[in-house]
């Protein structure tokens, strides 16, 4: 009964429309109050759940991915891009998917990368004959690229809801493959639907164009390397090395391409708390609600309704995609991976799956529902900026939804597509 | 804000001047936070002392961060949520749904408010280790995060109730739903 | 009554053994007045959160590690103090007689009702390049410690750098050299996997950390005196057994490192270690007075 008072209300309110956050957060206090449990441990399970200490990375990558895009990183990026993959067919559609790549690398956020990278090239694209709906299609798939290929800030929520004992390290690392992967694929969908629309290409500008427009984005590129690198050899913890890559931000960004004005900086930093706020009251609100979510046992009685119904691990594993795309579809990427991590990874690992390697499954199936109604949020930001309805954008967004769904099946039983790569850099 | 259809703009703006401390006062433990995270790395490495309050004060910064900013996006209206209902529903009864949800977060913000003041009364006493300082100033930020969203949705349920009877042809929601909510 | 416990440890570890056999035996031995269930794994929180959940009512048992709870019950620190006791059996006759009780009371008086002690083993220093024997072995050294002011002064005075870390990153640390070591009894630097990291350890044997049984006060009052019997009978029984398992845990972890290849040495003469501790309890009694009536009852405990 208590666990239909915290999940229908839940349910209630969401559908009613209040914030994802406080519907989590007024649901787990309302089954406090209804188990007479003291409504002040709710809210101290909410301040708990925002002052975790691995946690610290969150805000500091979101403050590095501000940077690099008011300090003129990003735009340096789209330039390499054009460059280098736009005299494709559809040219501006693989600079698209490129600049994903490897602005992801730096900004550790998909919606970031969304705003960033959307507000710079979708105009763009517009004026130069792409049909709007093509533009947000192209930017909002390949967001994901910002989750999948380090740093990434959803990683760490993952391995603090695992409970610690992964390294963040080597889950970076696992994401690379599949994110590479995942854009080349997003890479020929866009070619395909390119060429069946008759859009343009641009001109190849030469190599030397394409080695000077590397050289103007190498020290943004850096920052990667710094974050990433700072924390595989040791220089740094992970927390440590998102703190030091905005740091090098601001240097990069101020000192060196001098673009980076004191209003600028100010625009970036409270871009960067309006972000962290959101985020880490969703975290907290998550916390209190799964602290609810782990009294009455549910992580433990699904896991064991999961395992009864077969105990095939092929139908169990596409089981547990179903159900994470369709939760994906109308909750966010945050709560529900510290909601879902303690009741799917265990059965997974149960399996004989890696938690590595569940983590980069997880995320490139959640990162699909940022790109899904009716919830989703760089679908809602690349609408915006394309100044396309919703409903008009997903008509035609369902090439691009199976490349990444393809990417996703060979991530949840390609072990090696994840494993590879940090088994190969440990050892 | 619309200030056109506001009876009050006064209170309006000084709501929008509250939002506006809060936001610049997180930005600045923002700059803190980084900040103290790069003394410690050269703590650690150039002077082999680190120092050792950084960690415990960097969890006291992020919660002030996280609880201003939160009621910020109250105001701003910038969290992630699920419109579908005020999409399909005709505009009065959309305005009403508008109207439950601002009444929903004063709830919340009330007793966010009322429970986070019993925090700091209860941790009072406690130290937070390494730092000296009492435990109680951790839960500072979730009394004020409270009285403001408590503010923030209360004036908006009297606008909203206001247009509702007057009939005003003033959309339910004039500020663009923007979503900067990152995941 | 159903009663929530809290623990940190996982399935088969001995608290956790011990928190489901006390609360099993009370149930049986309270004819069903007394139920409950162990969350494990802290699935409920950290320990200062499940401090105050056992405070205010949210939780009703738990098994708590003395050190973090000296944040809330400052008398509680003195075992906090590096060398405090002499040795496991010297800290079983501190906790066991009037010391233990004057703790238990000072506990009370917050709302935690200690119902037994059980072991939590000696911790020791361990670290990724040398064989500690005198202080001067750690000059330098950056060493991970717990949140506690104590701590970090015991690091600092024995000419380390004292780096308070989340537990959760110390593997990582240990292994890219963010920290050169760390300290923790047998089972954790099993369990942690530390040991495949940081491969000496040095057996300082400079904390005893005690935990406990614990029952908050709220639920202990609803008790009629012959279910408080009861039930403090159960948690006595509990810490029997509990202390059993963690000396079988602490041979068979101390077994099982060696065998990896941990190099391992004992300090015949602690002195050097004891006797750069004074600045460190000059400044704890200094903060907080009422340790030095404890400090002088464990020390005088033969
Ligand atoms: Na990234
Ligand atoms: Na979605």
């Amino acid at each position: 009964m208590g666990l239909a008072v915290l999940l229908g209300l839940f349910a209630l309110l969401t559908v009613l429309g209040v914030p994802v956050a406080f519907a989590l957060g007024m649901a787990a206090i309302s089954a406090f109050w209804y188990e007479g449990l003291p409504l002040m441990i709710g809210f101290q399970r909410i301040v708990a759940g925002t002052s975790t200490f691995s946690l610290l990375a969150i805000p500091f990558f979101i403050f590095a991915g501000e940077l690099m895009l008011h300090g003129g990183i990003a735009a340096r990026l789209i330039r390499l891009a054009s460059s280098a993959v736009g005299w494709v067919r559809g040219g501006l559609g693989q600079v698209n998917v490129f600049s994903s790549m490897l602005f992801g690398g730096i900004s550790g956020s998909a919606v970031a990368d969304v705003s960033a990278l959307g507000s710079l090239l979708i105009p763009v694209m517009k004026e130069k004959g792409y049909d709007a709906d093509y533009a947000v299609n192209v930017t909002v798939t390949s967001s994901i690229a910002g989750i999948m290929i380090p740093p990434s800030h959803n990683m760490i929520l993952y391995v603090v809801a695992a409970g610690g004992g992964m390294s963040v390290a080597s889950l970076f690392m696992a994401g690379v493959v599949p994110g590479i992967l995942m854009c080349l694929l997003l890479g020929v969908v866009a070619r395909w639907v390119a060429v069946r629309r008759n859009y343009p290409t641009e001109e190849f500008a030469g190599y030397k164009v394409v080695f000077f427009a590397f050289l103007a984005s190498f020290p943004g590129l850096i920052t990667a390397v710094i974050v990433v690198g700072g924390a595989l050899s040791g220089v740094f913890t992970v927390t440590e090395s998102g703190a030091i890559g905005a740091i090098y931000a601001v240097f990069i960004t101020a000192l060196v391409y001098r673009s980076l004005s004191l209003k600028d900086f100010w625009v970036a930093v409270i871009r960067a708390v309006r972000t962290t706020g959101l985020v880490m009251i969703l975290v907290g609100c998550a916390s209190a609600f799964g602290y609810m979510l782990a009294l009455y046992e549910v992580p433990k009685v699904l896991a064991e309704t999961l395992t009864s119904i077969s105990d095939n691990p092929i139908v169990i594993l596409l089981m547990m995609n179903l159900i994470l795309l369709l939760l994906g579809m109308i909750m966010d990427m945050a709560a529900l991976i510290l909601i879902c991590t303690p009741i799917f990874l265990p059965v997974a690992v149960g399996l004989g799956m890696d938690p590595i390697q569940f983590g980069v499954m997880l995320m490139m199936n959640l990162g699909l529902g940022l790109c899904t109604p009716p919830v989703g949020g760089c679908l809602f930001v690349g609408c915006a900026i394309g100044g396309v309805p919703i409903q008009k954008a997903v008509k035609t967004i369902w090439p691009f939804y199976l490349a990444i769904l393809t990417a996703l099946m060979l991530v949840t039983f390609v072990p090696s597509m994840s494993l590879a790569l940090p088994n190969w850099i440990t050892s | 804000m619309d200030s056109s259809s506001s009876k009050q703009p006064i209170v309006e703006r000084f709501l929008d001047m509250l939002a506006y401390v809060a936001t610049a006062l997180s930005g600045v433990f923002m700059v803190v936070l980084v900040a103290t995270f790069g003394w410690l790395v050269f703590g650690r490495y150039v002077l082999n002392d680190t120092p050792t309050w950084v960690e415990q004060m960097a969890l006291l910064l992020v919660t002030n961060i996280t609880f201003l900013a939160a009621a910020v996006g109250i105001h701003e209206r910038t969290h992630l949520s699920v419109d579908i209902l005020s999409l399909v529903v005709p505009k009065r009864a959309s305005q009403v749904i508008d109207i439950v949800i601002d009444m929903t977060i004063l709830v919340f913000g009330l007793a966010m408010a009322i429970y986070g003041k019993e925090l700091v009364d209860f941790a009072w006493f406690r130290t937070v280790p390494l730092l000296g300082i009492s435990d109680g100033i951790r839960y500072f930020p979730v009394v004020a995060s409270g009285v403001l969203m408590s503010l923030f949705s209360g004036y908006r349920i009297v606008t909203g109730v206001m247009r509702l009877f007057m009939h005003e042809s003033v959309s339910a929601d004039s500020l663009s739903s923007d979503v900067k909510g990152d995941q | 009554a159903d009663w929530k416990g809290w623990n940190i440890h996982n399935t088969g570890y001995p608290v956790t053994v011990a928190m489901e056999s006390f609360i099993k035996e009370a149930d049986k031995a309270t004819d069903g007045r007394v139920t409950g269930r162990v969350y494990n794994g802290a699935v409920l929180g950290n320990q200062s959160d499940a401090i105050q959940m056992l405070q205010v009512g949210g939780i009703q048992f738990a098994g708590f590690n003395l050190g973090p709870m000296g944040d809330a019950v400052p008398e509680v620190n003195v075992v906090s103090l590096p060398f405090i006791f002499k040795g496991l059996d010297h800290m079983h006759r501190v906790m066991d007689g009037p010391v233990g009780d004057e703790l238990s009371a000072a506990m009370e008086k917050k709302g935690i009702k200690a119902l037994a002690w059980y072991d939590g083993g000696a911790r020791s220093f361990y670290n990724t390049s040398k064989a500690i024997k005198t202080p001067a072995d750690m000059k330098g050294e950056k060493f991970r410690v717990m949140n506690n002011e104590l701590y970090v002064g015991m690091v600092e005075a024995l000419g380390g750098n004292a780096t308070p870390m989340a537990y959760s990153e110390v593997y990582q640390s240990l292994k890219t050299g963010v920290v050169d070591g760390a300290e923790n009894n047998w089972p954790s630097y099993d369990s942690s996997n530390h040991f495949e990291v940081a491969t000496y350890y040095s057996l300082t044997e400079h904390l005893i950390l005690p935990e406990c049984i614990c029952v908050s006060v709220a639920a202990w009052d609803k008790l009629s005196t012959k279910d408080q019997v009861a039930v403090k009978k159960a948690a006595r029984n509990s810490s029997a057994l509990q202390r059993d398992l963690w000396a079988k845990r602490d041979t068979e972890s101390r077994k099982k490192v060696l065998a990896s290849g941990v190099k391992f040495n004992e300090i015949k003469d602690k002195s050097a270690f004891q006797n750069a501790m004074t600045p460190v309890y000059k400044k704890a009694v200094k903060d907080n007075p009422s340790l030095q009536y404890f400090i002088d009852a464990i020390q005088s405990t033969p």
